[in-house]
């Protein structure tokens, strides 16, 4: 009796791994379920990475291609968000334009999710929410959080010791990061193919100009800044002026010649563009923040960070007021639109003309919500 | 190497299932499944 006793609480106990395990494992695979973007009636056509690259097909690495092409021939402008999906605001920014613009002369190439991998799990131990939602004219749109990295699961093991395809010797999670992985390697890992794939893409669609969306963290250096390769020195100096005089504060960086494997120095060094990275403020992913909430998210409001910048160990103005999300998206806006403008100042034969694109300055009035498609 | 993460896995689930019948303390049962969730959870690859 006793054994049979036993053995009955054996299975139930059994069974509830069981549903423990599927209710848990459904959260977590819906994490895999990619939010929808509506494109404008401009969108001239919509591909996947694995066209330029055939060996990403049905891998966590595909990912969408968004390309605006005008009646008239002119430059061939590279976007880049997503490359770490837990910097929402080049995600975002991607978006809004996806959602926005129409293109009158040139091309424009729109890469939102960079690292679509990336965006299919969150950093462990970090205790991030799953998403965040934004209000939109008529409903509310939800967007992932999600990891720097790419997902272990579509990539593992890591190695002790990581040397990118530059040759620079990084720690082995450092092999997951997108941004340490140009020029890629054809027949390297799931990340080195991803970037191998977008260097591929440069070179079929010609691209003149290419810009990558990042945050970064209130305390690191790096920050509000406009990183450029030197083939883009002029090309930064002159986009800086511009929005200093919107009232944008910027520094401008140099992209070291010996850090190796990022977008800034591998683009420039193995293409035909001119290559910058931007960086706005995102204290949801830094270090010092408290609770990891999507209102921290959204508004980058944080009382540590408010003390540790009255302390003076930020590199940013911050205060009670934090720095929001439709803050950060404007900034990046207005970063795009002076590069574009003194990059046809410096090629006035490579002029891209782009209408409908959101402001800066109406972004950070009226938020992001209203240059947002609603949901369906 | 997948492979051979998940076989080390299956092996390991198998003998916390058959110990979880085995066993006859309620809360040595319960500490079990405690980590059977975990394996499965891995072995399945869904974390």
């Amino acid at each position: 009796m006793k054994k049979i006793r036993s053995k009955l609480i054996s299975s139930v106990l059994l069974l509830l791994t069981l549903v423990i395990c599927f209710l848990s494992g459904f959260k977590f695979l819906s994490m895999q379920k990619k939010e929808d973007v509506f494109p404008t009636e401009g969108l001239t056509s919509k591909k996947m990475l694995s066209s330029y690259f055939q060996t990403l097909k049905n891998t966590w690495g595909d990912t969408e291609v968004y390309i605006y092409e005008g009646q008239e021939k002119g430059g061939n402008l590279l976007i880049q968000g997503g490359a770490h999906p837990n910097e929402p605001a080049g995600f975002i920014t991607a978006v809004l334009l996806i959602e926005n613009i129409q293109a009158t002369k040139g091309k424009i190439v729109i890469i939102p999710r960079a690292n679509n991998s990336g965006f299919t799990h969150s950093d462990p131990q970090e205790g991030n929410p799953q998403r965040y939602s934004i209000e939109t004219s008529a409903g509310r749109r939800s967007f992932r959080y999600g990891s720097r990295l790419t997902n272990p699961i579509h990539q593992w093991p890591d190695p002790t010791l990581y040397i990118n395809p530059a040759g620079q010797k990084l720690s082995g999670t450092e092999s997951r990061n997108l941004n340490r992985c140009y020029p890629g390697r054809k027949n390297g890992r799931l990340t080195e193919k991803v970037a191998y794939g977008i260097m591929e893409l440069f070179k079929k669609e010609k691209i003149d100009l290419a810009i990558d969306l990042h945050e970064s963290a209130p305390e690191y250096p790096v920050i509000n800044a406009i990183v450029f390769h030197e083939n883009s020195e002029e090309l930064a100096a002159l986009a800086l002026m511009e929005l200093q005089l919107q009232g944008f504060e910027f520094s401008l960086e140099f992209s070291p010649k010996n850090l190796r494997g990022l977008s800034h120095r591998e683009w420039g060094d193995n293409t035909q563009a001119m290559a910058i990275l931007l960086e706005s403020a995102n204290a949801s992913h830094g270090r010092l923040k408290g609770k990891t909430s999507p209102a921290l998210i959204l508004e980058g409001k944080d009382k540590n960070y408010v003390k540790a910048a009255k302390l003076g160990r930020l590199f940013v103005p911050y205060d009670e007021e934090g720095v929001p999300l439709k803050l950060r998206v404007a900034r990046h806006l207005a970063a795009v639109k002076s590069i574009l403008s003194s990059f046809e100042e410096l090629h006035p034969e490579k002029k891209t003309e782009i209408k409908n694109m959101p402001s800066s300055n109406e972004v950070r009035m009226k938020g992001i919500g209203p240059f947002l498609h609603p949901p369906n | 190497m997948q492979i051979v993460y998940n076989l080390i896995v299956l092996y390991l689930v198998g003998h916390l299932i058959w110990y979880l019948f085995r066993e006859k303390k309620f809360w040595n049962k319960v500490c079990a499944v405690l980590v059977l969730i975990m394996f499965l959870l891995r072995l399945f690859l869904i974390k």
